[in-house]
């Protein structure tokens, strides 16, 4: 079975950029196994009234179609409840991960920043 | 370990339980048979992936076979190697959405980017996936 974990950085949650932010760090692998728990993270967040997801990926070592379909999901949702917005982090390096972004299309629809502060920067400029 | 071996595992492949916990074996399957074969960690990597989309179609849409099984197995021509999922469903198939905001149908569009060809053969009671890829 693959190793994949989820956890809230209640470090930077917010830090500055309004209560409606939150930052979600994901590491392993994110397959058709993990996606449901990637799905109730994110859903769980949005229910409490966060509008702007910060998604760190830079530990992720595998990432599948469902998963992307779940993020592309929570895009949509959070767009059609007043300009909210997912974006993500990934370091540049991490070919697992960005190179399916590139195949899927998906970095033309979600912001890819390779730093949480870059991240937290353009969601502040953004909300 | 060339092709003897992946012959081998052509005869004896991969049964694994019709589960979500089961694709990391899958996925280790895959890159452990294709680095066998040859190729280096980056085809190695888009066969894995190709095989894991495969795998999770057969977990989710087809049936596994009377053990609860589906099977992923491996056979090779020459400088192409090919990695077969197979599960006891009949296939009734969608077509790829192209839209970039679908929460779905991306499988089969992201397993024709990383491979060289799939082919989709549909029985009664009966689905398999081909993943070919051709050794550079």
């Amino acid at each position: 079975m693959g190793f994949f974990y989820i956890m809230d950085d209640m470090e930077n949650d917010g830090l500055g950029c309004g209560e409606d932010v939150a930052v979600l760090t994901a590491g392993g692998d994110i397959d058709y196994g993990a996606t449901p728990q990637l799905r109730e993270r994110i859903v769980e967040h949005i229910a409490a009234g966060k509008r702007r997801l910060v998604l760190d990926l830079t530990k992720v070592t595998f990432i599948d179609s469902t998963a992307i379909g779940v993020l592309v999901g929570a895009l949509v949702r959070l767009q059609g409840v007043g300009g909210g917005s997912l974006v993500v982090v990934c370091v540049e390096d991490n070919d697992k991960v960005m190179r399916i972004f590139e195949i899927a299309g998906v970095d033309n629809v979600i912001a890819v920043h390779r730093t949480r502060e870059e991240a937290l920067s353009a969601l502040a400029v953004a909300g | 370990m060339r092709i003897a071996d992946t012959g081998a595992r052509a005869r004896n492949g991969l049964r694994l339980p019709a589960h979500a916990s089961q694709l990391g074996a899958a996925r280790d399957y895959a890159w452990q048979t294709a680095a066998a074969f040859g190729f280096d960690a980056g085809a190695c990597d888009e066969l894995a992936f190709a095989v894991n989309e495969a795998v999770t179609n057969a977990i989710r849409h087809g049936a596994p076979d009377e053990h609860g099984q589906i099977s992923v197995t491996a056979t090779t021509n020459g400088d192409r190697l090919t990695l077969s999922v197979r599960d006891h469903g009949t296939f009734l198939g969608s077509p790829p959405n192209r839209s970039l905001l679908a929460e779905r149908g991306r499988g089969f569009t992201l397993m024709m980017r990383l491979t060289d060809a799939v082919q989709l053969c549909i029985g009664l009671g009966s689905t398999t996936v081909h993943l070919s890829k051709a050794r550079a």
